[in-house]
């Protein structure tokens, strides 16, 4: 091109909604004017080489000249501003690249769940619809406070539906929303209104044990549970199978719904081996079922 | 939420306080070393420790108290010992220890929460004035030497200990009188 620069576009770089108008402007300059006596109405917008229809130029004066698209869906890069004196050959002025793209969406079906992981260490994990993909650098936070305390953003780490914040508080309501960012605006999700100690997946009950009792019918199971009961009390599932049978049975629910460590499993084959496991959640049933607990075997006595 | 529910939650809040600090007590001690982890450990109280609220009180006082000040008591007590706790829970020595000062800390900051949104379902006031130890600013005045220093960690352990303890009788009490998710008169205010 010309040695001195002759001339700029605005915006620079701008990034354009998907599907919206836009309209960029060359703008001369007056040294250059002198020097070629080039002006503005022998400026030739052209996407990608491709010369863009005369009508959408408009010349603002003798130095500016502007060129609008009433649909950025067919605009490529670069978006270029040349000029063609008389006689002479083509000369770029100056050049933009053009990132097309959209705001982003309300992020959507935001929910949360606390894997308990350590006896005292309780992670919560949010996941959520991040909305429509917007081909743009898009970044999300979850944001979560009590009414006079912020705590400070999730910010999630290769993923942008989902962030764990590593330990969260019970027997207080915690606001939780999602922010999404992008060039071109920023979108909240609802907040949800969750005390964390409702949406507890505890660790499952361990330490399993089985031992045959008096009576040939009866195993007893003992266990042990990984969560305090101050933090929450707990009932449970049991199911049970012969070895070899791959269909499970269920010790009646209500027969097991409030704290414990140990049940009796009774109407059992004599003389027969069996598998068993052990499930828990919140009493009131608020939560989560946790995982089944390891299987261990036992065997009813003789009859 | 409602009286009700507000004060369940401040309840069950306290209790799982009460558990968290009942072995976080035992695991900090043991890091102070002897003698403040011996169990017939029975200091006198110095005059530095009179800063810490003090959880001994007259019970019939206590109990005559109407609930609005007993709940402004017990706000205005666990504010100031917030204060002293952070500063407490800085340099502890273990990795796991300050992860669990930490979350105690904030289940405590959680708890004076949970008493403001007691008193303004039941339509008190929160105690107006600085909640912060009286004439320091909210700054804890350090002590001059390890000892004392370790004697101070002693009495605000022990001390949060008790106050816990009442507090959860003192939210069992009131959580009885309220109903629950019945619009609550402030029957007090209006002197009935």
């Amino acid at each position: 091109g010309l040695v001195m620069s002759c001339g700029h576009i605005i915006p620079e770089s701008p990034v354009v909604a998907l599907g919206s108008n836009f309209t960029a402007f060359c703008i001369l300059n007056e040294s250059c004017l002198d020097f070629g006596s080039i002006y503005a109405n022998q400026i030739i917008w052209k996407i990608k080489n491709r010369v863009v229809p005369k009508e959408q130029y408009h010349e603002i004066n003798r130095t500016v000249s502007s060129v609008t698209f009433n649909d950025t869906s067919s605009l490529v890069d670069p978006l270029t501003c040349n000029i063609l004196a008389d006689g002479q050959i083509e000369q770029n002025i100056y050049g933009i690249s053009v990132t097309l793209g959209l705001p982003p969406e309300k992020p959507t079906n935001l929910s949360c769940i606390v894997h308990q992981m350590l006896k005292l260490i309780y992670p919560m994990t949010c996941t959520w619809n991040p909305g429509r993909h917007t081909f743009l650098d898009t970044h999300f936070r979850l944001k979560y406070r009590w009414p006079q305390e912020n705590f400070p953003d999730c910010i999630p780490k290769d993923a942008n539906n989902s962030c764990t914040i590593p330990d969260v508080q019970f027997f207080v309501n915690l606001e939780v929303w999602v922010e999404a960012a992008n060039a071109l605006g920023k979108a909240e999700s609802d907040p949800l209104i969750l005390d964390p100690i409702e949406i507890v997946k505890p660790l499952p009950p361990h330490n399993l044990s089985v031992n045959s009792g008096i009576l040939p019918t009866v195993l007893k199971l003992s266990w042990e549970n990984r969560i305090s009961g101050a933090v929450m009390k707990l009932k449970f599932n049991i199911r049970y199978r012969t070895i070899g049978d791959t269909n499970w049975m269920q010790v009646p629910p209500e027969d097991i719904a409030s704290p414990r460590t140990s049940f009796s499993v009774q109407g059992l084959r004599p003389y027969t081996e069996y598998v068993f496991s052990v499930r828990c959640m919140k009493e009131d049933g608020v939560g989560y079922w946790s995982d089944w607990s390891e299987e261990k075997p036992g065997i009813t006595t003789e009859d | 939420l409602g009286a009700g529910q507000s004060i369940q939650k401040t309840y069950d809040l306290t209790r799982y306080l009460e558990h968290q600090l009942r072995t976080l007590a035992g695991t900090y001690l043991n890091y102070l070393g002897p003698p403040f982890n011996e169990p017939d450990f029975n200091p006198p109280r110095l005059a530095r420790a009179e800063r810490v609220p003090s959880a001994t009180v007259d019970l019939d006082l206590w109990r005559g108290l109407t609930d609005n000040a007993r709940l402004a008591a017990n706000y205005r007590a666990y504010s100031r010992l917030l204060c002293y706790l952070r500063a407490l829970d800085g340099q502890a020595a273990t990795a796991e220890l300050r992860h669990r000062l930490g979350h105690f800390c904030s289940s405590l900051q959680g708890l004076v929460l949970s008493i403001a949104g007691v008193m303004s379902s039941l339509g008190y006031p929160l105690p107006v004035g600085p909640s912060v130890p009286p004439g320091s600013q909210g700054v804890v005045v350090v002590a001059p030497n390890d000892f004392l220093k370790k004697m101070d960690d002693f009495w605000l352990l022990k001390e949060l200990q008790t106050w816990l303890w009442r507090s959860a009788k003192d939210f069992n009490r009131l959580k009885k009188k309220v109903p629950p998710a019945v619009v609550t008169l402030r029957l007090e205010a209006r002197g009935f």
